[in-house]
């Protein structure tokens, strides 16, 4: 458990704080929907009623993150997300392909949904197309993925935020700074094992104290590419679930833990885990929780 | 020498050592015959493509690269694998004309993509799905019967044995201090 020299950024995203010292905010979660098959409308709404009860039992700020796999799917998605969501609520768009990306901010804007989104995400292979349309339509929020094919240490994530190592024209920080994001998400990108998985979780401590952003990544992926846990399927679904614990104990400020399904596990967990680090954030850092942290919320 | 194949490990299935076809797998659910020397999925433009040229390359007898199945959307990994045969990489080591979203070879030497390009023959069935087709150009290429390349190239060596190199031992990063209550300050600050 830690706390930071660097001031701490905490950026709000239609009433979701993230980022600030360790203990003051609790972790925000972001939880996968439509990312198998086609979209399953009724089920998702299901889940994101169980997401809203579950979170505000808890204190646990949950982020639904929707995943746009292709073009034709872009409208009933966001369509689906306007009716759907409290009217309040942040989300994220989570899409691969670039000329999804463009229509899907298109879409948000023509929707008037824009100040409530996080675009998942910026990263060396954004293209120049969807540079421009992220200019015209600038989300709420973007993650930065800190992506270094070359150098998958701390060393070269940092390396991609400040001048692109050679990958992209300039650093991601910069080209988010000229897009006109005003809040900046750091993914430390976790990668399979034998790709140096560990360096995500080491990188956030070090990620945070350099620039003081908010910072976080999707360590279940990790799990997911760990093919031997497949002969445990029992303790496959556990470590993919209390893998997530790793990002604020080293201080990070949000987790992007996979799918939905598991928010009934991950949700209590990180709660569990938030009330750990604010008892001791507050005892030697003097570092209180805010009103709705678990902490405040779950005495018992 | 068949120890030596494939020192980087991954989610692939190995069959007949002596075998001349790899088979990559998009998305399709399909079981090669046992008789190409191994197969498996590729997910991503980068990584996932570094591992396919360092294993194909280890074994010197795999002399054809079968890339099946629906293309990944985004990633767009086997057209990005099949450009990388085609045309090699750029001075920043990305994958010329490669439609993937990042498409970058870091982690193999050049002369590995090289030894790739002259080695490997692609076939490209990108949107073939069905088994009994790629089948028939499995066995076609099989029946070429083409020799071996000649020594096997080891591209990357994962080491197993236990060793320490302990260059750094202050706490987790450098560019950190963390002091014994868990306050981090920039080092040298």
């Amino acid at each position: 458990m830690f706390s930071f020299t660097h001031e701490q950024k905490v950026v709000e995203i239609s009433g979701v704080h993230i980022g600030g010292q360790p203990g003051l905010y609790p972790t925000v979660l972001f939880g996968g929907i439509f990312f198998k098959g086609d979209p399953d409308f009724v089920d998702a709404k299901r889940h994101l009623q169980t997401l809203v009860e579950l979170s505000k039992e808890t204190g646990v700020p949950v982020i639904p993150d929707f995943f746009i796999r292709k073009e034709s799917l872009v409208e009933d998605i966001i369509e689906f997300i306007e009716k759907t969501l409290p009217r309040h609520h942040p989300f994220s768009v989570d899409i691969i392909d670039p000329s999804v990306k463009i229509k899907t901010l298109e879409y948000l804007h023509e929707k008037k949904l824009l100040s409530r989104t996080i675009y998942n995400s910026i990263h060396i292979g954004t293209t120049k197309e969807e540079i421009e349309t992220l200019r015209r339509h600038p989300p709420e929020a973007a993650i930065i993925v800190a992506f270094n094919p070359k150098d998958k240490s701390p060393d070269g994530k940092l390396e991609v935020l400040e001048n692109g190592a050679h990958l992209a024209e300039k650093g991601l920080l910069t080209l988010a700074h000229e897009i006109g994001i005003k809040n900046i998400l750091i993914d430390t990108a976790a990668l399979a094992p034998g790709e140096n998985s560990g360096a995500a979780i080491a990188a956030i401590p070090v990620v945070k104290e350099e620039y003081g952003l908010p910072t976080g990544c999707a360590i279940h992926n990790v799990v997911e590419k760990s093919i031997w846990l497949n002969e445990y399927p029992l303790a496959k679904k556990t470590v993919d679930v209390a893998s997530n614990m790793d990002v604020p104990l080293f201080g990070g400020d949000y987790v992007i833990f996979g799918p939905i399904e598991n928010m009934d596990l991950v949700i209590p967990l990180i709660a569990w885990q938030d009330i750990l680090i604010s008892e001791y954030a507050e005892n030697y850092f003097g570092v209180s929780p805010t009103a709705s942290h678990p902490r405040r919320k779950l005495q018992r | 020498m068949a120890e030596e194949y494939y020192p980087w490990g991954g989610e692939f299935t190995t069959c007949s050592a002596t075998g001349c076809v790899a088979v990559v797998l998009l998305n399709v659910d399909y079981t090669p015959p046992d008789d190409v020397a191994i197969y498996g999925p590729l997910k991503t433009e980068n990584i996932g493509i570094e591992k396919i040229v360092a294993n194909t390359i280890s074994n010197p007898h795999i002399r054809f690269l079968v890339v099946c199945g629906e293309e990944i959307r985004g990633h767009r990994s086997g057209t990005s694998l099949i450009a990388l045969h085609r045309n090699g990489i750029d001075q920043n080591h990305k994958i010329i004309e490669a439609p993937g979203a990042i498409p970058y070879i870091e982690n193999l030497k050049d002369e590995a993509i090289v030894r790739f390009r002259a080695q490997l023959e692609v076939i490209n069935l990108i949107g073939v799905r069905e088994k009994q087709k790629i089948d028939i150009v499995i066995k076609d290429c099989i029946e070429k019967s083409l020799p071996s390349f000649g020594e096997p190239y080891i591209a990357i060596r994962i080491k197993p044995e236990a060793m320490m190199s302990l260059t750094d031992k202050r706490a987790l990063h450098s560019r950190i201090i963390i002091d014994y209550m868990g306050k981090i300050k920039k080092r040298g600050d």
